[in-house]
């Protein structure tokens, strides 16, 4: 049994079987064989290695003429490592002896001396680890073969075990399956973060190197609530895990079953709670939990499943399906908010090459410098709000100059549609995502050119606070309870309230049940978040008046230092909602 | 088998990065061609020299002081072949030690 820590970044309990994403990702079917099988099995892992070794000898005489006889060397060193014959003895000792399957023995034996190596204390055997983890890939492909598991084509419940999460394998991943995610690196608003979010699922990231230690198929407990991993548990661990998932699961059904009233605090005043979606069919699931809308409809997703140009309709029919499923509740629909890598055309100027992405050519910078791009999705948004309730918002402005533009841009979207006499309406209202602390400090005058705010704290904490939020060293740097960021915060929504304007939070601090009563202190009433989370900001709402809400903020502002701040705000929330505090 | 029949000798690893998997897989190459039982020893740790995985665990970095031995018929020249590896600093072609860079650009 071994326990690592990283970041919780979404909450609940999942236990299962781990799936190890790598490069190439496999699910090993079954552990175990039976016993009158174990000499079949061996041949099948024979044939494999067999198979293997070949593969090796074709690359290592490719590499040899192509590149140079010191590269061909190192496929020569990897095709003795197959060869390995305390290596082959172990894994068909372990088929005999323990009746493990080829592939769990292989992958068991490789993953202990890959461990080995990374303890020798030495940097340049640590490495070679890696060179393992290649001919387990390799072995494991061979083995597989034909009955090879797609990722997609999940057969079971699995944990996803990865170094990190892209886009491209969680895309296909077969969501029906997936309990959960850990992931090596990432920090609590990753990409990983906001797809487990998403799925709803658990998740903890940043745990650091983990992976050596896991095979495919061990059993691992993931605690989103606070941020554990659990590989191969003993009974007693397993127990009790199984004893507050369990509770955790009624806490939610509970909460779920009061979700769909409106959310009035105790003295009566109405705080609306919005859901943030990344998926078209996320909509169904705010509604499940009682959203009055969707103040976060991210639209990435359509660039994160393939790299290719989306079409108009692309974009169309997506927002459609969230519109239509929500009715009259307001849908807020962001545009593209992507770094210039995931773009086909910007891809040349790939900001991945430049040193500080995310200062970088990124979100409405990119759509402005790629207009065809930017005009497509409008013209998309404008095309699905002919019936219900879609605003549009820009995401990371930083200038009144770069607002104005944008606004331009979608005029002459609109004249395009008029001319071209297509169905659209044009007269949709217009927000900016307030998360560059330039936008705050200018607040009042962005406050009279749009028709709401929608503050994202993930970046503005991350610019204000000067910490890459994913990079696990500075990852302690970045924390929504600094008191510059109830600061800026108070002043955003300060400007917002005396220029009558809507105003809400959407970034992960609002789906932090201890946040909601300091936000509702400074004057928000409309909060979005995960859907997951809607419950129980909603139950904490019911259970606060203003006047408190107000008291909480006054004190907490009073603090010096986060984390002061975190304490105090767990002790209120544990005050106000008991049940939400462990 | 009597002590007789065991062949000894002392190598230095001259390598800048140690004995990384490269030169592992060298001797672990010639030492599967031998019918005898050769051994490194050095580091407290005694690796089988057919085994990639267990000469690795020698953590033998530059200036260490190894055993190889061996024990069979063809003892004596398995030993030396091996010995021979060291000698020319697993570079096939010559007998000078190669040079740091050249050694770093191997994995």
């Amino acid at each position: 049994m071994i326990v690592k820590r990283g970041i919780a970044v979404s909450h609940g309990v999942a236990i299962g079987p781990a799936l190890v994403l790598g490069t190439e990702s496999f699910q090993i079917p079954s552990r175990f064989v039976r016993v009158n099988a174990v000499e079949s099995e061996i041949v099948r892992f024979r044939c494999a290695l067999e198979n293997v070794c070949r593969e090796i000898s074709t690359n290592e005489q490719l590499a040899s003429q192509q590149i140079g006889e010191k590269y061909g060397a190192i496929f020569g060193a990897h095709l003795q490592l197959a060869r390995d014959p305390k290596l082959i003895g172990e894994v068909e000792s372990l088929i005999r002896t323990r009746h493990y399957s080829p592939e769990f023995a292989a992958s068991q034996v490789l993953r202990r001396y890959a461990k080995e190596l990374q303890n020798l204390g030495n940097h340049y055997f640590a490495e070679r680890a890696a060179d393992l983890f290649d001919l387990e890939r390799s072995m494991l492909r061979h083995l597989l073969g034909e009955q090879r598991e797609e990722v997609a084509n999940l057969a079971e419940d699995v944990v996803v075990l990865a170094h990190d999460l892209t886009p491209s394998e969680t895309a296909t991943l077969d969501r029906k399956h997936v309990r959960g995610f850990v992931t090596e690196v990432g920090g609590s608003t990753s990409h990983t973060a906001i797809l487990a979010g998403a799925f709803e699922i658990p998740a903890v990231v940043g745990v650091g190197h983990f992976l050596a230690d896991v095979s495919g198929g061990d059993i691992v407990i993931i605690d989103g609530n606070h941020g554990e991993i659990v590989i191969a548990p003993d009974d007693e661990t397993l127990e009790r895990y199984r004893d507050s998932a369990e509770r955790s699961r009624s806490l939610a059904q509970r909460l779920l079953s009061r979700g769909s009233r409106i959310s009035k605090t105790k003295d009566r005043v109405r705080i609306e709670v919005f859901g943030n979606i990344e998926f078209p069919e996320e909509a169904e699931h705010c509604l499940e939990r009682g959203a009055d809308g969707i103040g976060l409809y991210r639209t990435e997703f359509l660039y994160l499943t393939t790299f290719s140009q989306r079409s108009e309709d692309d974009h169309y029919r997506a927002y459609r399906q969230v519109v239509e499923t929500m009715g009259d509740r307001p849908v807020v629909i962001r545009t593209l908010d992507l770094g210039a890598d995931k773009i086909p055309g910007a891809a040349v100027r790939a900001y991945k090459q430049r040193g500080n992405p995310e200062l970088g050519l990124r979100s409405i910078r990119l759509s402005l410098d790629n207009l065809s791009l930017f005009k497509t999705q409008l013209r998309a948004v404008l095309r699905a709000a002919t019936t219900g309730d879609v605003r549009v918002m820009f995401p990371m402005i930083s200038s009144l100059m770069e607002l104005r533009q944008a606004k331009m841009i979608l005029r002459d979207v609109t004249e395009d549609l008029e001319d071209e006499g297509v169905d659209y309406r044009g007269d949709l209202p217009v927000g900016i995502m307030v998360e560059v602390p330039a936008v705050a400090m200018m607040a009042e005058e962005f406050a009279r050119e749009v028709d709401f705010f929608s503050i994202g704290t993930n970046d503005l904490i991350q610019y204000t606070l000067a910490a890459d939020r994913s990079d696990p060293a500075v990852a302690k740097y970045y924390n929504a309870a600094d008191p510059a960021i109830l600061r800026i915060v108070r002043r955003i929504v300060q400007a917002a309230v005396q220029a009558d304007l809507p105003v809400t939070v959407c970034g992960q601090m609002s789906s932090d049940p201890k946040f909601v009563p300091l936000l509702v202190g400074m004057g928000l009433r409309q909060l979005s978040t995960t859907p997951l989370a809607i419950p129980e900001v909603k139950e904490v709402v019911r259970s606060l008046t203003i006047p408190q809400a107000e008291e909480i903020l006054g004190r907490a502002l009073e603090f010096e230092l986060a984390r002061d701040v975190e304490v105090f705000l767990r002790g209120e929330l544990k005050k106000i909602c008991p049940d939400l505090v462990e | 088998m009597t002590e007789s029949d065991v062949t000894r000798r002392t190598v230095t690893v001259g390598l800048p990065n140690g004995l990384h998997m490269v030169p592992c897989s060298g001797i672990a190459k010639l030492a599967a061609k031998s019918a005898s039982t050769v051994r490194i020893v050095g580091n407290n740790v005694t690796a089988d020299a057919k085994s990639v995985l267990d000469l690795l665990q020698l953590k033998a970095e530059c200036g260490a002081e190894l055993i190889v031995e061996a024990e069979g018929e063809d003892a004596a020249a398995a030993v030396e072949s091996i010995v021979r590896l060291f000698e020319t600093n697993f570079d096939p072609d010559g007998d000078r030690p190669e040079s740091a860079s050249t050694d770093t650009a191997l994995p």
